[in-house]
């Protein structure tokens, strides 16, 4: 196992922030993309229903960062994260780096870039310079959507602003176009987190903290150890699998939202705005299931931990009494 | 290198119950402000105006919106989500390739994994090549 960067309160923070976003977006789009997505609002109760959801979870969203916000500033030894994430000169050598890398002019990835660490952990930063875009567009993004979300939760108050309907419209234009790089860049989210070889199908020190990581002592080794692993037998088709569906997703997402962004005034009277194709239709609803692996993975994620908590529990309470009759070691293994 | 934020018990807790309880306050006098106090005021929306040139009820869905910064705004977001998407399919299929290396380095399925714990190099059978 790689070593460990989350602490306790982050692995629920992640999943639960996980959870919101992930549902967010299938309310949202499925309105904005209502064209492609109709059976997603009948599947979450029409209209209303759906709407009434998406306002919840943003409801949910705005809970979740300010209390993320706060403990950043107030928890101890939370301070340091903010140094942590700043962008070096250094991420964009990682990036370079790592181009070269899959063209076969370099052996290795940079350490700002690796996900597993292995050996080499201790040179590791706590964040790659994928991490760190992650973390950047995420501030960006929620605030922008949470502010413009905000202003769309009555059209009353955004018509009283702007007086037009068509400037109401504009702000919930707005607000769709906005997500649409989350979205993205959560699809791509999930392919480098739960298709890695090495951890596939789920990265586990998003969902075990690092206070529980095994901090196993080792010799002297070059490199990262990557090559005494075994891979799983159904990485090599699902690493491709996954990687195709998740450019459809992202090219279907973004071709939907310069046809489809749900803008109908300026460009004539037509709602849902623009062609409809099957392709797209296709395109966006493989999107949508690239979200849905998510979901199912992050889920996965927190079964395995739930499992490994119980097996380490269960060690300790094995352990504990042999130990003390015989006064020797515990038992290392079954 | 073993220092846990986790340790430091009490206060860790207590930041944790504070955050909560500013987020969840921040939340919904949020939510109160922006949906709470404009509802006494539908009689000051859409008015008939019927001075005004090219005004009037709904004469905006035929007008189109003419604010241009909300236009400009709508253009650049477009844009962003454009350039955005180009990037994200780069590091999509960096990642990819950098997945593909990475995974014909590592044992096949079939290999007998024992070999790994004597600390032997033998199975450094390359994988540069795929």
């Amino acid at each position: 196992m790689d070593h460990g960067k989350f602490t306790r309160v982050t692995t629920y923070f992640h999943s639960l922030l996980a959870l919101d976003v992930f549902l967010l977006f299938f309310t949202g789009y499925s309105v904005m993309f209502n064209d492609e997505l109709w059976w997603m609002v009948e599947f979450m109760g029409g209209n209303a229903g759906v709407l009434a959801l998406h306002r919840i979870a943003g409801f949910g969203l705005i809970v979740l960062t300010v209390f993320w916000v706060t403990l950043m500033l107030i928890g101890p030894g939370r301070r340091k994260n903010f140094k942590a994430i700043l962008m070096t000169l250094t991420d964009a050598k990682a990036f370079v780096q790592d181009v070269k890398f899959v063209l076969g002019r370099a052996d290795e990835r940079h350490p700002n870039a690796r996900q597993f660490a292995g050996y080499s952990s201790d040179e590791v930063p706590l964040l790659s310079y994928v991490g760190k875009g992650v973390i950047y567009i995420f501030t960006v993004e929620l605030v922008l959507l949470m502010v413009s979300g905000l202003l769309i939760w009555s059209k009353v108050g955004l018509a009283q602003f702007f007086q037009t309907k068509a400037a109401a419209t504009a702000f919930v234009t707005f607000h769709g176009l906005l997500g649409v790089v989350m979205v993205m860049g959560i699809m791509f989210h999930i392919y480098e987190h739960g298709f890695h070889p090495a951890f596939y199908p789920v990265e586990m020190k998003a969902f075990v903290p690092k206070s529980m990581m095994p901090h196993e002592e080792h010799e002297e080794h070059e490199g990262t150890g990557i090559e005494l692993l075994s891979l799983r037998p159904t990485w090599k088709w699902a690493v491709n699998l996954a990687g195709a569906a998740v450019v459809i997703g992202i090219v279907s997402v973004l071709v939907g939202s310069i046809f489809d962004s749900g803008y109908p005034v300026p460009a004539g009277l037509t709602p849902g705005g623009g062609p409809t194709s099957i392709l797209l239709t296709i395109g966006i609803n493989i999107g949508m299931f690239v979200l849905l692996l998510g979901v199912v993975l992050s889920t996965y994620g927190n079964v395995l931990r739930a499992r490994y908590e119980q097996q380490v529990a269960g060690d300790e309470h094995d352990s504990e009494p042999e130990a003390a009759a015989d006064g020797g070691q515990p038992r290392a293994d079954e | 290198m073993a220092r846990r934020d986790d340790a430091r018990g009490m206060s860790e807790a207590l930041a944790i119950a504070v955050s909560a309880v500013v987020g969840i306050v921040v939340a919904v006098a949020s939510v109160w402000y922006f949906s709470g106090p404009f509802d006494a005021s539908f009689e000051t929306l859409y008015r008939v105006n019927p001075t005004v040139e090219g005004g009037g009820v709904g004469a905006d869905y035929v007008a189109g919106n003419t604010d241009p910064l909300l236009d400009a705004l709508i253009v650049v977001i477009h844009a962003v989500d454009i350039v955005a998407g180009l990037f994200i399919l780069v590091l999509v299929f960096v990642h990819w390739g950098a997945f593909r290396r990475l995974g014909a380095r590592m044992r096949d399925p079939d290999e007998p994994a024992e070999v790994a714990t004597d600390g032997g190099r033998d199975a450094d059978s390359g994988g540069e090549s795929a």
